[in-house]
């Protein structure tokens, strides 16, 4: 079923495809030490974990473009006990407040500011735009929650993998997989960048994505095992990446590209989305031709792997 | 000799029989399919069409609510005093205000509420803006969450320890007792952890005594035997999930009854988790007011009902606000109250029984013993704050009863109705005991112009992301990519389609990244099998045999890759909350119609444009 390479081309392309594979270690070398580093980023600098997940108040209010961000903090340290972070959101005059709550068995907007009222001197219309009030064992839920998603996620795909693939196989998807989340997860650290619920959701999208194109080149790589047994893994693997090259690279394009529409058009809510996801698809893309085709060569598979259950002849 | 079949050699054995038979219809789908395939887009494109002219806000003035005014008299006076008129509709009786801007809804309802006898009457609601023959189709626009639409959502938690303590108290108050009447002295009781009684007997022999004791009063607690002489007495588990059931029930209940005071045609209460409740109220953008019809208490009492025209008597009013009259001062109130619920009696008739605790079983013994014959009213009311902060008390009664019996801590009233009336009361008796005080643990606001934003970001995105893949597409394949093209159009429509169809459905924010994301890997499926293609045309196989092995040999990794996305999709959808479920529902139902499109639609596509080509030297 699979002959796309005849003989002569793949002798006179023989030296090629040695660089293929020294490409490949080259690139998975690098993954490996940019994965330890961004292991020590995330131990040593932690994550900004959001509102969703500290639980507190933030506050995104319209001002007068010309009040200043010291004349705010002023009137809001007046009037709060706790320190009130005031972050400008964007456009001139749009602001976020944040600040965090007593960790009480009251209702939690007791302890909110009225913002309205608090801003009052500063003669300017005070729009608030948004608002939200999270009681800290709320926050404490949806973390242990998300950490679930995030477990439970990987688990059934692992079952998945395992059931599909076999395991030398499944291991390189895997680490590609484990790869990509930790190089999201390490820029979201570095960056001390939000860390909320819709990046949680990301996280996990990548999940399934960054798999989606390891699992493509798995495919071919299992076809080729099958079809040409007599061929070393290097070679098949080389042949397996550059069959599936111009698709891996039109997915990741288009998906690229509504991801950038996605960070341009929509907004603040939307950008650490973006963000997240756009670092995930490309990492994802390299991952699964890098570490995701060489781990299999390292745990020595072959087409034995392969080869099929003998049919006994006895019953 | 051992026998070794490769499964590869079997397959393609397999494969050329199978080519065989059905050689005369390659490249052919019967005309069934392409029907089911228009019928399908049609369906879904009439479905998604209303959700396209959006919603536009309204003031519902229902029948009830008494309009003093004729229509163009309240066309005129709204008109006046500058608010944007899209247009009155009038049926039934009821009439529907719709405007052209959101941000004059409550601007609108304050000035109606001058114009009308009764302003609890008129609800802030959501009119269609598509055009009356569509929505005559039964067709509606998507729901759209709260970030999008702009509103107030809370998240309460119901407490249940005091439930739980309660139940505790009165088996206290119950054993005391028994160790009195049946004169076993020095036994200590005292309260463990996790709402357990822990008797300490000074004679480990009585120990049967007890145990005989609760499990024929008592039969919703089970005992365990600690040590010598040592009892813990606990809940049964199941017990304890109805009792927390129950509360959590009455309370929502209750919170329905009060957040329909508010007026509002959307409003949405519903339990989350265990002990919580989510209220949703679209188009709200001061949380105060409902917080304080949130927070409002409701307490419960019996009174003795005095006859007609009495002097020294107060007058309530039932639900059909006939006067009742009763003494000054009520024989006991809702906090001696433990538990109600709705049975089926002796008669077989409807019944609720009730248990009150100890003090409250003394003062009922008490009255009913001089009152046999005589009448009992029941009175429920509701303290809550208004805009001003004054409390307003609103009390009704909720039953009349005739004293049978000499009545003690556990009685039961009859005449209440049909089974279905005793539960609304049982629910009611519950509530007005106010055992579960309920916390607003969360309170998110979205202002309704931050609303708008977030949509037409959100779309402008969809659409620039929809563009660049059409573009792209188109040059990159060329012949091909306007099938990848029309199948990527086809996909989006039944995803809105399928979005306002499925009830519960909510588009949010992520939700529409979700869409956006689909845009992107729906082609993927078409690129997968368009390498195929290609792939089998350099091997030199004519165009339309090329197009049968590509989408053949293509559909297996199709499943395998859009599998894993599909199980995160699972996962989110089932443990996530609000915004992130509809990120969920977009991703997993982008999958299932990208492949529905990719594979269906696009093969039929391509069966009717190229099935028949048998060119070799085809560029794709």
């Amino acid at each position: 079923m699979m002959s796309i390479f005849n003989v002569k081309r793949v002798n006179s392309k023989f030296a090629e495809m040695k660089m293929l594979t020294k490409l490949r270690y080259f690139s998975s070398l690098i993954s490996l030490s940019l994965m330890i580093l961004s292991l020590s980023v995330i131990a040593v600098k932690g994550f900004n974990w959001g509102l969703d997940f500290t639980g507190g108040v933030v506050t995104e209010v319209r001002l007068d473009s010309k009040v200043a961000s010291k004349d705010i903090s002023a009137l809001l340290s007046l009037a709060s006990e706790q320190e009130v972070s005031v972050i400008s959101a964007g456009e001139p005059g749009r602001w976020v407040l944040r600040y965090s709550l007593p960790s009480t068995q009251e209702d939690v907007s007791q302890h909110a500011m009225d913002i309205e009222q608090v801003l009052q001197p500063l003669n300017s219309d005070v729009e608030v735009l948004n608002s939200s009030i999270v009681g800290p064992q709320i926050g404490q839920e949806l973390a242990e929650q998300g950490g679930l998603a995030l477990l439970v996620a990987m688990l059934c795909i692992m079952a998945y993998l395992s059931y599909r693939f076999e395991w030398r196989l499944a291991s390189g998807s895997l680490l590609a997989l484990f790869h990509d989340v930790i190089f999201v997860l390490a820029f979201f650290s570095l960056t001390q960048t939000e860390f909320n619920l819709t990046v949680l959701a990301a996280v996990l999208a990548i999940l399934g994505y960054s798999l989606n194109d390891s699992i493509i080149i798995a495919d071919r790589i299992r076809e080729g095992l099958r079809t040409e047994p007599g061929l070393p893994i290097a070679e098949i693997n080389d042949r397996a990446v550059k069959a599936t090259f111009s698709r891996t690279m039109v997915t990741s394009g288009t998906t690229l590209m509504t991801v950038i529409a996605l960070w341009v058009m929509g907004g603040g809510p939307l950008e650490s989305f973006s963000i997240a996801m756009f670092i995930g698809i490309l990492t994802g893309t390299w991952s699964s031709i890098s570490v995701g085709t060489c781990l299999p060569e390292v745990f020595k598979l072959n087409s034995d792997h392969y080869r099929l259950v003998p049919v006994s002849d006895t019953p | 000799m051992e026998k070794l079949v490769r499964k590869q050699g079997a397959f393609t054995a397999n494969y050329a029989m199978k080519r065989q038979t059905r050689k005369k219809l390659l490249n052919h789908n019967s005309p069934w399919k392409y029907g089911v395939l228009i019928v399908t887009i049609i369906v879904m494109l009439l479905s998604a069409l209303p959700s396209l002219f959006g919603e536009d806000a309204a003031i519902e003035v229902s029948n009830k609510a008494g309009l003093s005014v004729s229509l163009i008299e309240l066309h005129k006076q709204l008109q006046l005093a500058g608010i944007d008129i899209k247009r009155i509709d009038q049926a039934d009786g009821q009439t529907l205000v719709v405007l052209a801007k959101q941000a004059q809804q409550t601007q609108t309802k304050l000035l109606l509420a001058k114009l009308v006898a009764k302003p609890e009457h008129l609800t802030l609601a959501l009119a269609p803006a598509a055009p009356s023959w569509l929505l005559s189709l039964g067709v509606a626009p998507i729901k759209l969450g709260l970030d999008l639409r702009g509103g107030v959502q809370f998240l309460l938690d119901v407490d249940l320890e005091p439930v739980y303590r309660l139940h505790g108290e009165s088996l206290v108050d119950s054993i005391k007792q028994f160790s009195r009447e049946q004169k076993l002295m020095g036994t200590q009781v005292r309260y463990g952890d996790d709402d357990s009684i822990i008797l300490v007997l000074a004679n480990s022999e009585t120990s049967d005594q007890y145990r005989q004791f609760i499990r024929s009063q008592h039969p919703r607690w089970q005992v365990k035997q600690e040590g010598d002489g040592i009892l813990t007495v606990s809940l049964k588990q199941t017990e304890k999930e109805l009792l927390r059931d129950f509360t959590v029930k009455q309370n929502l209940q209750t919170m329905r009854g009060r957040i329909s005071q508010l007026g509002i045609t959307e409003a949405l209460v519903q339990r989350q988790g265990e002990h919580r409740i989510r209220i949703e109220l679209p188009g709200v953008q001061d949380p105060a007011a409902a917080k304080s019809v949130i927070g409002a208490t409701a307490s419960l009492a019996f009174y003795e009902v005095k006859p007609p025209g009495s002097v020294n008597a107060k007058i309530l009013r039932d639900d059909t606000l006939t006067p009742v009259y009763v003494s000054r001062k009520p024989v006991l109130g809702g906090e001696h109250i433990i538990d109600a619920r709705a049975g089926i009696g002796e008669m077989g008739g409807a019944e609720v029984s009730i248990t009150l605790d100890n003090a409250g079983g003394k003062l009922m013994s008490a009255f009913s013993r001089d009152n046999i014959g005589h009448p009992m009213a029941t009175s429920y009311s509701e303290y809550s704050r208004n805009a001003q902060g004054e409390v307003s008390q609103q009390t009704r009664v909720i039953s009349i009863a005739t004293i049978q019996s000499q009545l003690g801590n556990r009685f039961s009233i009859t005449g209440a109705g049909d089974y279905q009336e005793a539960q609304q009361l049982a629910l009611l008796l519950r509530a007005g005991s106010m055992t579960a005080p309920v916390t607003i643990v969360e309170e998110r606001t979205i202002g309704p112009s931050l609303g708008a934003e977030n949509i037409v970001n959100g779309f402008a995105a969809l659409a620039l992301g929809m563009a660049m893949t059409l573009v792209f597409m188109g040059f990159w394949y060329r012949r091909l990519g306007w099938v990848a093209n029309v199948a990527l159009v086809a996909n989006i429509v039944i995803l809105f389609g399928l979005l306002a169809l499925i009830p519960g459905a909510v588009l949010t924010l992520p939700g529409i990244a979700g869409l956006v994301l689909t845009v992107g890997m729906a082609v993927d499926t078409n690129v997968l099998i368009f390498e195929r293609i290609k792939d089998n045309l350099k091997q030199g196989r004519d165009f339309a045999h090329a197009i049968d092995r590509g989408f053949d040999s293509a559909f297996g990794t199709i499943l395998d890759a859009n599998l894993t996305t599909m199980i995160t999709a699972v996962v989110l959808y089932s443990i996530g909350n609000g915004p992130i479920q509809g990120f969920a529902l977009t991703l997993g139902l982008g999958l299932l119609t990208s492949m529905f499109t990719g594979i269906f639609a696009s093969r039929a596509l391509i069966n009717w444009a190229y099935g028949r080509n048998f060119n070799r030297d085809v560029r794709v």
